[in-house]
């Protein structure tokens, strides 16, 4: 058979016999989300919830692969959601961004994504739009494998 | 071997000298440190040593205290990831590592400065007491009291690791305070002392700071205070940093400049 050639973002992985072998918790996780709605372009950046906080951009498939997403993650943090590769109108993006940083003066945005290559734009629009901006925050990356492990979480 | 993970590191190294080797080695420089209150288990843990490296300086350890036993080895709690070989800061860490790259520029001129030095000469006490000056508002008044009105309250000021880096911040007010007194009596050799003893602990401790500390603090800050160390360091450069440090930078230019003048000819 020919070797996969197309976009790392949509080869085929099969991990069924890993997710079954695993246990999963039999405790109800409750949920940390805070606020809705989530997705970029439907959040108001001044939004209340936004304000002071440490906010986190999360590509869209991050919280399917990360078993912990909501307690290690979510918990305490305001949020939007987007993807860099499918979605429309991402100069929109780096205006709310921006403004996250100068009106709401968040005090720090971490982006998480995925491993595929694509998902890295996420991160070069936060970095744009913190370039743009007047206040600077801290900003963090944090790279999530297909498996759900952390492949890093570093600083930029 | 419990017990001596929960043993100051001085009194290990004083019974069994070999350890001081061993940790030397790692890169972890217990040996001329004057305090050596650590215990040897926060000593493995702040070091961030890789696990593999840990489990060998542990075993080494062991083979020292019980030569003739074979013990368990036991592991030391950590509360992050073995350290990769590149290290990065965090935003407000990093402030303080651009920092040291000034007060190091300084550094570097003492031994030039001291080769030519003579307390007659106007130019060369000039020379000191800008040294002095910019050292009291810059490495010490901007830079350190980011660390200890700030930083430094976010960790227990009371653990071994901060009472060696405060003990650091007073021997070098210390040793600022003596020179002043010996530039101002023309004393020559109180001069050469305490800029040499100055140049020694402050080049080690700023080894200790980016190296050890700085990496330390960042594994144990939240994301939420690393952002709110970031503001309120901004606050700081805000109200008083962007004048001395732009009236530093120029200072370290202009005697860099003047070093690779030759000297002015000096009449009595």
């Amino acid at each position: 058979m020919k070797e996969f050639a197309g976009c790392p973002s949509s080869r085929t992985f099969d991990f069924r016999e890993k997710a079954t072998q695993e246990e999963a918790p039999t405790a109800k996780v409750q949920s940390q989300l805070r606020q809705w709605p989530i997705q970029l372009h439907l959040v108001a950046p001044t939004a209340p919830y936004y304000q002071g906080a440490d906010v986190l951009l999360t590509a869209d498939c991050v919280a399917y692969a990360l078993g912990n997403y909501h307690t290690d993650y979510l918990k305490g943090k305001s949020i939007a959601i987007a993807c860099p590769k499918l979605d429309e109108g991402q100069d929109v993006y780096v205006e709310k961004i921006k403004s996250w940083f100068d009106d709401a003066k968040i005090n720090t945005l971490t982006v998480l994504i995925m491993q595929v290559p694509c998902c890295m734009g996420l991160v070069q629009l936060a970095k744009q739009a913190l370039e743009n901006s007047k206040r600077k925050v801290p900003l963090k990356a944090v790279v999530v494998g297909l498996k759900g492990e952390i492949l890093s979480e570093d600083w930029i | 071997m419990e017990r001596y993970l929960n043993t100051p590191i001085k009194e290990i190294i004083s019974k069994f000298p070999k350890v001081g080797e061993i940790l030397e080695a790692y890169e972890i420089g217990c040996v001329p440190c004057t305090v050596g209150s650590c215990l040897l288990k926060d000593i493995i843990e702040v070091h961030n040593l890789s696990e593999e490296d840990e489990k060998e300086v542990m075993a080494r350890i062991a083979r020292v205290i019980y030569p003739d036993k074979v013990i368990p080895i036991p592991q030391v709690p950590r509360k992050s990831k073995a350290r990769s070989k590149e290290i990065k800061y965090s935003p407000p860490t990093k402030k303080l590592v651009d920092e040291h790259v000034l007060i190091k520029r300084w550094i570097a001129l003492i031994p030039q400065l001291l080769e030519r030095l003579d307390v007659d000469s106007s130019e060369d006490r000039e020379i000191l007491f800008k040294g002095i000056d910019f050292i009291r508002s810059y490495a010490d008044k901007f830079h350190h009291a980011k660390e200890e009105d700030i930083l430094f309250k976010y960790f227990d000021e009371s653990s071994d690791i901060l009472r060696t880096m405060l003990d650091d911040h007073t021997k070098g007010r210390s040793h600022v305070r003596a020179l002043a007194e010996a530039v101002e009596k023309r004393d020559k050799q109180g001069i050469i002392e305490h800029l040499n003893a100055y140049r020694e602990l402050l080049t080690e401790h700023i080894k200790k700071e980016d190296e050890i500390l700085y990496p330390w603090m960042d594994r144990n800050l939240s994301v939420t205070q690393v952002g709110e160390l970031y503001s309120k360091f901004g606050e700081v450069d805000e109200i008083s940093g962007n004048g001395v440090t732009e009236r530093c930078r120029a200072l370290i230019i202009e005697t860099e400049e003047k070093f690779e003048k030759p000297k002015k000819e000096v009449r009595p």
